[in-house]
This record gives C-alpha cells, sequence and structure tokens, in this order.
C-alpha cells in the first residue's frame, strides 16, 4: 500500500516532496483518467501521492506592471473569468475541455502532463511564459520550451513542484488561435495553432507562431520567427510558401486514432499561412 | 380525430433527471460477487494453453467446459459460442469469466491468467462471404440493354458505435434451482430463450427482468444474449449472486456495432430517367454471424429508398472478417443503403447535367406503385406536401443556388427517404408471435403485461398513454412495470420500430375488448395476440411482396458551413417533415426525431471508428467523438398526420426513420460546400482533403 500525503500548508509540502518519494498532483484531470482501475476499485497509484490542489499559498493571480503571476494551483475557470488573464490565454482556456473539468484542472497540471497537444501551452509558449520551481532547496525559473523535453517529459526533479508560472506582459497588433479538435466542445486537440504579431507601419516588429499535435513538444522555432521580423508584410506574403520549406524539419506529426499525419501537416501550415495573410 | 398526440410529461423523467432511478449497475445484492472477461488478445488464433493461477478460496474461473447445453448464444444463425472453446476469432472474444468476491483479487487473476496462441491467418477485408441474398424485379437486363447510358458509382459507411450512456450488464442471481437475471436489454425474450438454450433448461428455470435501461439503440437487442448466457453458466456451478458490469472500454472493445459497408450501384439511364438499378451491397459481420442476415435484408430491400424504379437486380453479401462482431443498430442496414442511394440519385442527375430536385421528383414513389420488393405501396405517401414543406422551413431553393458559387463553402443537403416499419416480411406473424396482456386489478387499476423495454425512447408513456385513452381512464390508473418473463408474455423485442405500431395495436385492441367487458370490481384479463394484415403476403426466398406492413416517411435537409482552412464542417441547421402515422406524444416523437437526426448526421461527417488488424483505435468517448449540446445545430421538425389503418390512432413507426436519413443530407450539404463529391462517410476534414486533393490532380 502507498500513502497519500495532504499537506495542509506549502512548507509542509515542500518538507514531504524532500525525499523525491511522492508525485505531486494538483487537479489529477489527467492522472486520475490515465490511472482509472474497474468501477469501484481505487484508481492505481504506484508512487505516493501529494495533493496540493487546496494549498491556498498556491492559488493566486497577481499582476505588477512587467508581467503576471500565477500560483501554480490556480484553476483553470478562475483564470478564465480574472480580469488580468491574457486576453490569448483566456481564449485558449475558453475552448478547453468541458466546465467540469476546467473547475480542477490548473496550467501546473498542463505542464507536467506535458502533452503534445495541450492547447493551454501554445499560449504559455506564445507569452513567453516563465515557469518557477520550488523545492526545500530553493527556486528556479525556466522558460517554457525549456522546461518540457518531450510527451509526459519535463526536468521537473523528483523533489520539485511547480510554484509559479510567469508571464511578462505582451501587447500585439494581431493574435489568432485555432484549435482543430474532433467536435466543436470537449475534444482533445487534432492540430492547433497560435500567431501573434506586431506589425507597425507595415513592418513586421515581432512574430511568434506556435503549432501543436504535430510533434513530440509543442512547436515555435524563434530562428523561423526572426527571419521575418523587420521585413515588409509584402515581402513575407511574397515568399510565404517558403514556410513549408522552414517549418519542414519541425512539423512531424503522427497518425493515431484522432486524426492523420497528412492533414496535420497541411493545416498546420496552412494555419500559419492564413494567419500571415491577415497581418496586411 | 383522438388527441393522444397532446404531450404528457414521461412518466419517468422526474425519476431520471432527478438521478433518483436505479440502473443494474445501483443493484447490490448481499453477498454478491464479481465477475470479469478473459478475453482474446488475437485475432484468429488456436488456443494452445490456458494457465490458471491457483486460486483463492472463493474465486471461480467459469469457461465452455461449465455449459451444460449448447455453448452457442441462440439467434438466428448459430455460430455465435458463448466461451471460446480452442479457437479464439476476434480480438476480445469471451473466453472465460473469473469470479469472486473482491474486486482486486478478481482483477489480479484476470491478469494473472496465461493464454498460449498459435496465431492463424486472419481476415480484415470483406473477401469471405458467408450469407448471399439476390432478388429480381421487373427486367433489369433488358433494362440495361435498351439504356441510353449507363452510370456507376461506389460509396461505403464505417463503423457507427451506439454510445448509449449506460454499458452493458446484468446481476444474477439463483435461488430454488432457478436462474434469475436483471439486466440492462431490449429483448427480455431474447435473452431468457438464449439461456434456455446454453443451460438445456426448462423455460421455467429461467427469469428474466429489465432492469431500467439508459440506452440501447440496438446495441441490447443481441448482445446481451451473449453476457446472459455466460452470467447463467456461472449462476449455475457457484449459485451466489453475481454482477457482470461492462466498463465503458471493454463495451466499445467488446460489443456489436453498426456493419461498415460497400455499395455498388449501377443505373441504366433511358429518357433522362432512371429505368434499371443494379444494385450489389457488401456487410462486414466480424467475426459471426449473428443478426447480419437480417440486417443486410433490410439494407437491399431499402435499395431503392423513396424512389420507385421498375426494374431491379440487387444483391448482397455478408462477410465474415476477425473483427469485432456487429450487429443491431438503429435503422439495421438502412442507413448504408439509402446513403448510397441518396448519393447516387445526385450524382447521376449531375452527370446528365439535369436539375437534380426535380430529377428526383421524377422518381419518387407514389402510392400505387411496386416496391422494391414487388409488393405494393397500399397507403397514402405524402412525400410531395412533405417535401415543399421542406423546403420551404430551409429555404432550400434559394440557398442551393446562392451556395453554388464555389468561393461559398456552404452547402445544403435534402434526403428523401422511408423506413419499413415492423420486422421485415413474415417475421412478425411466423416468428415473434406477440403477445400483450391487460391485468385489470379488483382496485381498478390496469397492469400493461408487454416485453417492450423503455430504454429512454419513451415506451412505457406512449404505450400508457395508448391503454388509457382506450379505457377513458386518467394515465394515473395504468401500471407499467419493467418486464419480467415471469409475469409478462412475449409481446417481442423493443426493436425495428414495431413497438408502437405492434405492441401499442394490441394494446389498443385489447383496451377497447376490456371496456366491453368491463366490471367493476372485478379481476380481469385480456390477451390479444398478433395478427397480420390479411394483404401481406411475402417470400423470403425470392424477396418478393409486401415486405413491411407499412412504411414511414421522411425528409431531411442539412446546412452547413465548411471551415476553407481546416475544412471542420460546422452543422448550422436541420429540418425535417416526418410522415410516422399518427404521433402519440408530439414531445416524445420530437425528442425521437432530434436524437435519430444527430445520430444520423453525425454517421456522416464526424463518428470515427475504424480498426487496425482487428483492434479498434477509437475505444472510450474521447477517442470515438459524438456531437456535444455545442455541436448540434438548431432543429426545426413538423409531422404529418396519415393514419395507418392497423395501428394504434394510425400510428406507425418513428424510432429509427428518423436516423436514416441524416447521413446523405449532411453529405451532400457537404458536397455542395466543397464542389466535390463525397462517397464516403464519415467525411471528416480528413477524408476532404483527401478528396480535394485528387480533384486538383
Amino acid at each position: 500500500m502507498v500513502s497519500h500525503a495532504i499537506p495542509k500548508t506549502y512548507a509542509e509540502a515542500l518538507e514531504i516532496l524532500k525525499d523525491g518519494t511522492h508525485r505531486v498532483v494538483a487537479g489529477g484531470t489527467d492522472m486520475m483518467v490515465r490511472n482509472r482501475a474497474w468501477a469501484g476499485l481505487p484508481p492505481a497509484f504506484d508512487k505516493p501521492l501529494l495533493f496540493a490542489f487546496n494549498l491556498p499559498e498556491l492559488k493566486y493571480v497577481r499582476v505588477d506592471e512587467k508581467a503576471i503571476y500565477i500560483g501554480s494551483m490556480t484553476d483553470l475557470e478562475t483564470l478564465l473569468h480574472h480580469e488580468d488573464t491574457p486576453s490569448l490565454l483566456r481564449e485558449v482556456i475558453g475552448e478547453m475541455a468541458s466546465p467540469a473539468i476546467r473547475y480542477v484542472s490548473t496550467l501546473a497540471g498542463n505542464i507536467v502532463n506535458a502533452s503534445p497537444a495541450a492547447d493551454s501551452l501554445l499560449a504559455l509558449y506564445a507569452l513567453d511564459a516563465q515557469i518557477v520551481l520550488e523545492s526545500v532547496e530553493g527556486k528556479r525559473v525556466l522558460p517554457i520550451e525549456k522546461m518540457i523535453l518531450g510527451p509526459g517529459k519535463t526536468v521537473l526533479d523528483h523533489d520539485e513542484i511547480i510554484a509559479e508560472i510567469r508571464m511578462p506582459k505582451s501587447s500585439f497588433t494581431h493574435t489568432a488561435f485555432r484549435k482543430v479538435g474532433g467536435r466543436r466542445a470537449d475534444a482533445i486537440t487534432k492540430v492547433g495553432f497560435i500567431g501573434c504579431a506586431v506589425v507597425d507601419d507595415g513592418i513586421i516588429r515581432d512574430l511568434r507562431l506556435i503549432f501543436n499535435a504535430v510533434a513530440p513538444t509543442l512547436v515555435r522555432v524563434k530562428s523561423v520567427e526572426a527571419l521575418h521580423i523587420g521585413h515588409a508584410i509584402e515581402d513575407v506574403l511574397d515568399d510565404i510558401e517558403t514556410i513549408t520549406h522552414h517549418y519542414a524539419e519541425h512539423i512531424n506529426p503522427i497518425d493515431d486514432q484522432r486524426s492523420n499525419r497528412a492533414y496535420r501537416k497541411e493545416t498546420a501550415l496552412e494555419l500559419a499561412r492564413h494567419f500571415i495573410k491577415t497581418l496586411q | 380525430m383522438s388527441n393522444i398526440h397532446h404531450s404528457v410529461p414521461k412518466i419517468d423523467a422526474s425519476e431520471k433527471i432527478s438521478g433518483r432511478m436505479a440502473y443494474v449497475a445501483d443493484i447490490r445484492i448481499d453477498g454478491m460477487l464479481h465477475a470479469k472477461t478473459v478475453r482474446s488478445t488475437e485475432a484468429h488464433a488456436r488456443i494452445r494453453d490456458i494457465r490458471v493461477p491457483t486460486l483463492p478460496e472463493g474465486y471461480y474461473v467459469i469457461d465452455h467446459r461449465d455449459i451444460p447445453g449448447k455453448n452457442v448464444v441462440k439467434m438466428i444463425f448459430e455460430d455465435w459460442p458463448v466461451f471460446a472453446v480452442d479457437k479464439v476469432h476476434h480480438i476480445g472474444e469471451p473466453i472465460m469469466l473469473v469470479v469472486g468476491p473482491d474486486k482486486r483479487v478478481v482483477q489480479t487473476l484476470v491478469d494473472a491468467i496465461e493464454i498460449d496462441y498459435e496465431p492463424l491467418e486472419s481476415v480484415f477485408s470483406m473477401t469471405e462471404s458467408v450469407i448471399h441474398y439476390h432478388y429480381d424485379k421487373g427486367d433489369a437486363e433488358a433494362a440495361f440493354k435498351e439504356a441510353d447510358r449507363i452510370i456507376a458509382h461506389e460509396y461505403d459507411t464505417g463503423y457507427q458505435e451506439q454510445a448509449y450512456i449506460e454499458p452493458q450488464g446484468f446481476i444474477g442471481t439463483y435461488e430454488d434451482d432457478r436462474i434469475h437475471l436483471i439486466g440492462s436489454i431490449q429483448a427480455p425474450y431474447y435473452v431468457k430463450n438464449a439461456v434456455i438454450e446454453t443451460m438445456a433448461c426448462a423455460p421455467e428455470d429461467i427469469r428474466v427482468v429489465q432492469a431500467t435501461v439508459g440506452g440501447a439503440f440496438g446495441g441490447k437487442e443481441e448482445f446481451p444474449s451473449l453476457i446472459g448466457c455466460q452470467l447463467a453458466v456461472a449462476l449455475k456451478k457457484i449459485k451466489k449472486p453475481i454482477k457482470l458490469i461492462y466498463e465503458r472500454e471493454e463495451d466499445m472493445d467488446t460489443t456489436t456495432k453498426r456493419h461498415p459497408s460497400k455499395t455498388r450501384i449501377e443505373g441504366a439511364i433511358k429518357d433522362g430517367k432512371i429505368t434499371a438499378l443494379r444494385t450489389h451491397i457488401g456487410i462486414d459481420s466480424g467475426a459471426f454471424i449473428g443478426l447480419s442476415g437480417v440486417v443486410l435484408s433490410r439494407a437491399i430491400i431499402a435499395s431503392t429508398s423513396a424512389y420507385t424504379v421498375d426494374n431491379l437486380d440487387i444483391s448482397g453479401d455478408v462477410y465474415k472478417t476477425n473483427t469485432v462482431p456487429n450487429g443491431a443498430f438503429r435503422g439495421f442496414g438502412a442507413p448504408q443503403m439509402i446513403y448510397a442511394v441518396e448519393m447516387f440519385f445526385h450524382h447521376v442527375a449531375k452527370e446528365l447535367g439535369v436539375d437534380v430536385h426535380a430529377f428526383r421528383l421524377k422518381h419518387l414513389a407514389k402510392q400505387g406503385d411496386r416496391t422494391s420488393t414487388s409488393g405494393l405501396f397500399r397507403d397514402p405517401i405524402l412525400m410531395p406536401e412533405m417535401i415543399e414543406r421542406a423546403c420551404a422551413m430551409s429555404d432550400y431553393h434559394r440557398k442551393r443556388k446562392a451556395y453554388a458559387d464555389p468561393n461559398v463553402y456552404k452547402g445544403i443537403g435534402m434526403s428523401w427517404f422511408l423506413h419499413g416499419c415492423g420486422f421485415t416480411g413474415s417475421g412478425e406473424a411466423e416468428h415473434i408471435k406477440a403477445k400483450v396482456t391487460l391485468e385489470k386489478l379488483a382496485s381498478g387499476l390496469v397492469h400493461l403485461r408487454v416485453a417492450a423495454v423503455d430504454m429512454g425512447q419513451g415506451a412505457k408513456t406512449t404505450l400508457m398513454k395508448v391503454a388509457a385513452e382506450t379505457l377513458g381512464l386518467p394515465l394515473e390508473r395504468i401500471v407499467y412495470d419493467n418486464p419480467d418473463t415471469d409475469l409478462v408474455p412475449d409481446s417481442g423485442p423493443t426493436v425495428a420500430s414495431r413497438t408502437a405500431m405492434v405492441v401499442g395495436g394490441l394494446i389498443a385492441r385489447a383496451a377497447a375488448r376490456l371496456k366491453d367487458e368491463w366490471n367493476d370490481g372485478e379481476h380481469q384479463t385480456i390477451t390479444e395476440q398478433y395478427t397480420q394484415p390479411e394483404y401481406m403476403a411475402w417470400n423470403q426466398d425470392t424477396f418478393t411482396g409486401d415486405a413491411y406492413p407499412a412504411y414511414s416517411w421522411g425528409v431531411n435537409v442539412v446546412e452547413v458551413e465548411v471551415d476553407k482552412t481546416t475544412l471542420e464542417v460546422q452543422v448550422k441547421n436541420i429540418w425535417s417533415t416526418y410522415d410516422v402515422g399518427k404521433s402519440l406524444d408530439d414531445n416524445i416523437v420530437i425528442g425521437q426525431a432530434d436524437g435519430g437526426t444527430a445520430q444520423g448526421v453525425a454517421y456522416g461527417y464526424l463518428e470515427v471508428m475504424r480498426h487496425h488488424r482487428g483492434k479498434l483505435l477509437q475505444k472510450n468517448m474521447t477517442d470515438y467523438v459524438i456531437p456535444t449540446a455545442v455541436d448540434m445545430a438548431k432543429t426545426e421538425t413538423e409531422l404529418f398526420d396519415n393514419p395507418f389503418a392497423f395501428g394504434p390512432y394510425g400510428a406507425k413507426g418513428a424510432g429509427e426513420l428518423t436516423l436514416v436519413g441524416g447521413a446523405p443530407a449532411v453529405a451532400l450539404a457537404i458536397e455542395m460546400a466543397i464542389g466535390e463529391r463525397v462517397h464516403s462517410i464519415p467525411a471528416t476534414p480528413e477524408y476532404l482533403m483527401e478528396v480535394l486533393k485528387n480533384a486538383k490532380r
């Protein structure tokens, strides 16, 4: 029998995590499903769990002039309705899962679950999110793309917990979010896209293109974005077909029970081209 | 004219909506054991050896050696074993049950059982025919010889999963040498008769009771007989209460689905009309035939849908493959064929360069026409009015012109269809011989003794209304408990759009007699038995005559918008007109219409299920996508009165009709939106991308 922990305070949680034997559960919306058992039996976990969802110290949303700071156990429904939530993140959350799921799921859970199809990660990559990890040893802060290594794989150590998600304040002249799922609600993404740009006087000053469900991790290639920044939108449009070539090695989707490689690849690129065409 | 169509609150609505209703999984009996099925992991293999670990005290395995009677689930074809013997024919085929008090231990034992297989060659393509049917009408050969032109097309359809909200399950007890089964079922007597065969026992040794059913859609027609037989074998051996409830994934992985199909239609065209059709449909039965032959019958009989074609050469085959067995599903073979026929008529009109609507109207069936099987359309056909009304409701003609513009990614599609009510041919008179009893207690309460199951479609409310209306009593004086084979006669399975028409008709007859013979304070019992309308004549060998006593008719119009970038389809609106004879309760019929249309339209564009070498890829409700409320379009439905002489108050079938036209209507709408032809459903964005790519080439 494994024995699970329900700490009362954040300090107690860090202390329990110290020996690296516990696995942190936030809302559990992925973990409970993954470890499901025959109805009537408790879910089967091979490691003791630490239930962090109700830790009061990790439920907050704060802002200052530079950034927004989200406590890791803040549920998505709260973020959906919070006035300080960046509009792009709010838009993504609005299309995620179902209300019942959103009331218990968290950004931290999405990050550690590290699904290539995660919707919220699209916004976190687009908004240059920084992830604060903490253990009794101290804190470290990592950009989201350094945090996630592959499907279900992150750099989170066994004694660490995600404490906070930070996003610097940003403003764009153009944004687009598309989630393509099997249906219009409560669907796992087949292919998804976020585009953000700052266009000033016909010149692209900032461009961010993020794709999900097309590779083992989300795809954001800053070197490709940089190729377009500083250029006139007309020139970029003339050359729009090269985007296929630029992403050839990055967008490598699979065939699975939800969609196929050809559709995912074509649609991802088409969404990007379509976004760039709207920048005029 | 009766006002019976005025809606009343469904009699079970409050208990279901409030969550008070107990389903089979909610039933607990002291000392009950839990059963779990050990299943094949191979598509086709010989079982070399099975190693069962030492069983703790109080734990059992049950397999084919425990069966006292025949190791076969009694249906039409006796090819479906209760438990595998030395061979398995599909992934998920049941081999044995593990039974015991603690679910954890049961699960551990299931996981510890080792089975050695010797793989055999598997068949996954439709190549091995096990049933072939053929019929003719007129002289198709001559018509093809005289044709100006011959046009042929192929269409195919995928699996569809019933996706009832409550998985399959039973609980059973063994007392006084009797087996008592309570289950989520559509056909109490199918289960009872199957168990009698497997247990080689007397009918009085078996009692089957229907638990409240949380959805069925045909999925609980024949499949529960398999679980019922397995549980009966376990009960006889262990003699303690046992519960056997499927998990969602187990249910999706191993229970029957709608048959995938391939249809080829060849049409002879003469003077701008289709003078003959030569059609072949193949359906994939999966590993066992089960009801596939009857599904094939309904499919081939639907070969002209709502049209009349004078010369026909129609055939079909059931193909066996090493995949999960397919079976009954709302529509029962008709959705596959009617989709193909509707697409074909459109495609022919386009190839002839004529107006599709006018072309179809020229072929529309009329009263007095010969049916596909040379029977007679005896009753009035209201389709011209129903079509006109549907066009007006949807603004069809204006929209189809506006959406013809290739830059507009919108489309509107219309389907016309019929559905034969009740069993095909003489099944009702020769096999079912339905009986119903009204039992009036001394207190004045009238019990409906019928085997009909309310699985959400409203059978209880509807049939109680028929009895109350006929007797001139308030609804509260009518009692309709879930059927118990100890108490009710066999009024037949709750399938084939027969319940309102056939069972309801018998109830109306019995109620009329009871009213005549009514004696206050006296216990009275009235029984009525089905007799076929005298005009019915059917030859099963040649597929000629009246295949059904009556037909219900429908028109669906579906409007879609296709996203140019992602090719996602959004269904914007659905308009329908239906002739179900006479509505016995408007809300209930509209409920059937909304649900049936949602299921039918989703079959055409949304619901994807495929297998890879016999293993289903969509194994839960996350991967198998059915429409949510957000996906469901606004619906507008109108009912047309056209009373049928033999139905209660004129009612015909309504349950399946509302599903069969959804797929062609949405497929035609998508076709208009993308400007290319759809030959395969579900028409997913992935498929549409392929279609557009091929068109460019």
